[in-house]
Formats: structure tokens, C-alpha cells, sequence
């Protein structure tokens, strides 16, 4: 193997190297990095398998955050993944809860469709006109024709260790932020819930196995590490989260918040695809927060 | 737990479970507020203490006498409970059933909670927190006519004022922004990020 030439051990060559280094990176993070106001996407997709990663943060988060969920539709948002902090057996327990919920829904649901369905023949022997409109109305079912998500399959709960514990010095608390960051990929890469030796059976299975799609937070400190993490992984395009459209980011100011934004929300202003505030003094703030009335 | 009964007229008063807003049981207890709640017709009070049960007893022990049925006025009957691990569904139906009203602490989950139950609500901010925002939230839930924000110092007007707002008072979640333009839901808005066709 050939010596390597002295000349790259120089300081000048060092300075050269970063300098190059610095530009390449600054200039990769300003075309992942969103500009401006958000424009929908001319893209117009129909509803797919899609992951959802939602971030739960303390009490008072993880409480706002349910009420923007409210009106999930688990035909389009086939998986959610939950994450948690470690030691906050709250918000994971509301997370099982609002599932159970939607479950419960859909049972409810399911079971009034059958009750009609047997009416409906029933009264089909009486009436043709009749049979006719259940006909069209079952052709509607057909046309949504998306699956309905709910179940334990369909969402797991991931949990991260914190950023900084309750007292803990300020000293450390870089420290254990890496490591909540490095954690973070974990749930990012793939939903907890699947076995890994297998194939994905079909396009849902599929989808929880990939990057979430979308990543909906509302302001835990949690939110801006993986925030963090989405980003080195659209950075390095690792295995094509950038360039296939994967890891969008949403963010939604709580409602508490009338004149000022919270720490989490200025640090991630100019970093998330959406952001979302509730008071209409707040809109607009770093050219792109978007007011759409409040939303919890 | 009082069964509801036609002629009751219930308040109730959340301090917040865990770290209970002391100050708002002193204020509900004093003799203008308990004038202000007869006054109104009032025949409960009902107040979530938490873990203050000592603050609660100590103000109920110098307007016990007030309480009392006098001439012409009929008494107000005051209970209290620390925490029910149920929720308060059950306190906000009361309320509800018998046309009262709640008085709340100013965190963002107790408001939305009692205007999920389309209830007149009074929330008291906590002027003694620093560096926090009960005080615009409050402010700016009461300009868009949502609640009615109390005086810590003096309830009793805003004990009065809320018979008048039971009638007036705006819709929460509102249709509307506020303004005469497009809302939007925020199931819309993730189905616009993704690029969803509806």
C-alpha cells in the first residue's frame, strides 16, 4: 500500500477538508429543510397502508393530543405507533385506552351494519325499491373500500428512556439526550409489534415495518429529539426515507399557548414540515405557522 | 355523591388533583362567594380539594353558620372529595342536569374537559405561578365568549355574571376560525400533508 502523501497531514489540508465538509452539509440540510409557508402537494394519492408515529409527552400533552385525535380514521392511518416516555405510564395507559376505544367503535359499528343487513333481507322479499337502495348503499361500502385498523395488531407502544429525569444536572443532561436520540430510531425504523424473521404478509404489515409516513407531536421535550432523529435519517436519505416522501412532520402548538411559543415550538419552527398554531395571534410566526382555529 | 333532585342547583369546583390550587377553595369559601351562590339559587357546593382536605376544612369551619337556612333564604349544603380515579363525569352531569355551573383552575386540561360538556364554566387563573400562560389563555377563552375568567381575589361577580352567560356563551370546539375563511380539521390537515386524496 502506497504511503499517504504528507501533504494531507498539514493543518491547511484539515481547514480545506471541514470547510468542504461544513458546505456540503449545510447545503444537503437546506434542501431537506422546508422553505416558507407549507403548500399542499399537487401529488394526490389515494389512502395507503400509512404509519403514524404520535408522540406523547407529559399529562398535560398527552391530553391535547387525544383531543386532536378524535377524529382518526384508522382506514387511512393503518398503524400507530405510540411513543412514550420511560416512567410515564400515563400517557401509555390513555394510549391503550383511546385504542380500546376505537376498537369498541368499530364494533358497535360492525354489529348495527348487521342488524341492518338482516332487516334489509328481510324486508327485500317486501319490497324491491327497497333492497334496491341497500344495494347502492353497499356499492358506496365497496367504493371506500379501505380496511378499518383498529386492534391490537394495528398500533404498539414504544417506549424511549427520557431526555432528562426530574432533578437530573444539567451537566449530564447531553448525555442522556444522545441516548434518548439514539433510541429514537428504534420506533422509527419499524413498529414494535412485528416479527422481524418473517415477510410482511400483505401492504399493512408492510407499512408498519417502514418508516412512519407522518409524525404528529404537540411539544414533549421527547418530540424535539425524535424530531432530531427524523432528520438525520432524511439527511443521510437512509434507505430512502428522503427521497421516497417518508417521515413528515407535524407539529401542533398546545393550546395553552395565546402570544408566545413554547421552547419546543421555537427550536422546531423552522425545522417541521407543518406547524400548526391555535391562536390567531400566533400566526405566521417565522413566516410559516398556520392558523386553522383550534384544534383540540 | 347527591343523587340529582329537580330543585338542586349544583357548582361545582376543581382544583386540580395533584398539586391543588389552594387559594380557589379559600375564594369558593368566602362569605361574598357563598352570598353570590344563594343568591343565584344555588343549593350545592361541591368542591374537588385533592390533597388540600386541611385548607378545605379550615375555611369550612368559619362559614359553617352562614350556610344555614335563614329566612326567606334556603341553606347551601357544601361536600367535598379529594380525587376520583373514575374522572368527573359523573360531577359535570350534575351540573349539567341541574343548570349550575363549574369553577376550574386555569390548566388547559380541565378547560377543555368541562367545555366538552357544553357547561358555563369560570376558571380561575393562578396569579401567584410565574411564567405561565393561565392567565392569557383565560383571557383569551373569555373574549371568544367560551368561559368566564373569576378574580381570585373576588369570585362573587363572576358568580353573578355566569346566569346571564349560560345563554350566550359560544360554542366549544367552534365551527369556525373566527374568521370569514376555510377551517379546517386536523384529520384534514394530516390528510393534506400526506398528500391524500379525500
Amino acid at each position: 500500500m502506497a504511503p499517504l502523501l504528507p501533504s494531507l497531514y498539514t493543518l491547511s489540508f484539515a481547514i480545506a477538508f471541514s470547510v468542504t465538509l461544513f458546505i456540503g452539509a449545510s447545503l444537503r440540510l437546506l434542501s431537506i429543510l422546508p422553505h416558507g409557508p407549507f403548500r399542499p402537494q399537487h401529488l394526490r394519492r389515494k389512502p395507503c397502508p400509512t404509519r403514524v408515529l404520535i408522540v406523547l409527552g407529559s399529562g398535560g400533552h398527552t391530553h391535547e393530543m387525544f383531543y386532536l385525535l378524535r377524529g382518526l380514521d384508522t382506514r387511512k392511518y393503518t398503524h400507530r405507533t405510540y411513543l412514550v416516555s420511560s416512567g410515564d405510564a400515563f400517557s401509555a395507559q390513555r394510549a391503550a385506552e383511546f385504542e380500546a376505544n376505537l376498537l369498541k367503535l368499530e364494533n358497535e359499528r360492525h354489529k348495527k351494519e348487521w342488524e341492518g343487513s338482516i332487516n334489509g333481507a328481510r324486508s327485500r322479499s317486501r319490497s324491491r325499491s327497497r333492497s334496491q337502495s341497500i344495494a347502492s348503499e353497499e356499492g358506496r361500502g365497496e367504493r371506500e373500500g379501505k380496511k378499518v385498523c383498529v386492534g391490537p395488531e394495528y398500533y404498539d407502544i414504544a417506549v424511549v428512556p427520557r431526555a432528562r429525569r426530574i432533578h437530573q444536572s444539567l451537566l449530564t443532561t447531553p448525555f442522556s439526550s444522545l441516548y434518548t436520540l439514539l433510541c429514537a430510531f428504534k420506533p422509527l425504523f419499524s413498529a414494535g409489534t412485528v416479527l422481524r424473521d418473517e415477510p410482511p404478509h400483505n401492504a399493512y404489515e408492510a407499512a408498519s415495518r417502514d418508516f412512519p409516513d407522518l409524525i404528529i407531536t404537540n411539544g414533549p421535550a421527547t418530540a424535539v429529539i425524535v424530531i432530531l432523529a427524523s432528520l438525520v435519517l432524511r439527511f443521510f436519505n437512509v434507505r430512502g426515507a428522503n427521497s421516497r416522501g417518508k417521515v413528515k412532520t407535524v407539529y401542533v402548538e398546545s393550546f395553552a399557548r395565546v402570544k408566545t411559543l413554547s421552547i419546543s415550538g421555537k427550536l422546531l419552527l423552522r425545522i417541521v414540515d407543518r406547524f400548526l398554531v391555535q391562536w390567531e395571534e400566533l400566526e405566521g410566526k417565522g413566516g410559516r405557522a398556520e392558523f386553522w382555529g383550534i384544534l383540540v | 355523591m347527591w343523587s340529582p333532585s329537580p330543585n338542586m342547583k349544583v357548582c361545582f369546583v376543581t382544583t386540580g388533583a395533584t398539586a391543588p390550587f389552594t387559594a380557589l377553595i379559600e375564594s369558593v369559601l368566602k362569605p361574598s362567594s357563598i352570598d353570590a351562590f344563594k343568591d343565584a339559587g344555588y343549593t350545592h357546593l361541591l368542591i374537588q380539594y385533592g390533597t388540600a382536605k386541611n385548607v378545605f376544612d379550615s375555611s369550612m369551619g368559619s362559614v359553617r353558620s352562614q350556610l344555614q337556612p335563614e329566612a326567606g333564604k334556603e341553606g347551601l349544603i357544601v361536600g367535598g372529595f379529594d380525587f376520583n380515579p373514575d374522572g368527573l363525569k359523573t360531577q359535570f352531569k350534575l351540573v349539567g342536569d341541574s343548570k349550575g355551573v363549574v369553577i376550574s383552575h386555569a390548566g388547559s386540561g380541565s378547560i377543555l374537559e368541562a367545555l366538552r360538556y357544553q357547561l358555563p364554566l369560570i376558571v380561575v387563573p393562578n396569579t401567584a405561578l410565574l411564567n405561565n400562560h393561565q392567565e392569557e389563555l383565560a383571557v383569551a377563552m373569555e373574549k371568544s365568549k367560551y368561559l368566564l375568567k373569576g378574580d381570585i381575589q373576588q369570585l362573587a361577580p363572576a358568580i353573578r355574571k355566569s346566569e346571564e352567560f349560560r345563554n350566550k356563551m359560544g360554542q366549544f370546539p367552534p365551527i369556525t376560525s373566527g374568521r370569514h375563511r376555510e377551517t379546517k380539521s386536523f384529520g384534514a390537515i394530516m390528510d393534506e400533508t400526506l398528500g391524500f386524496l379525500e
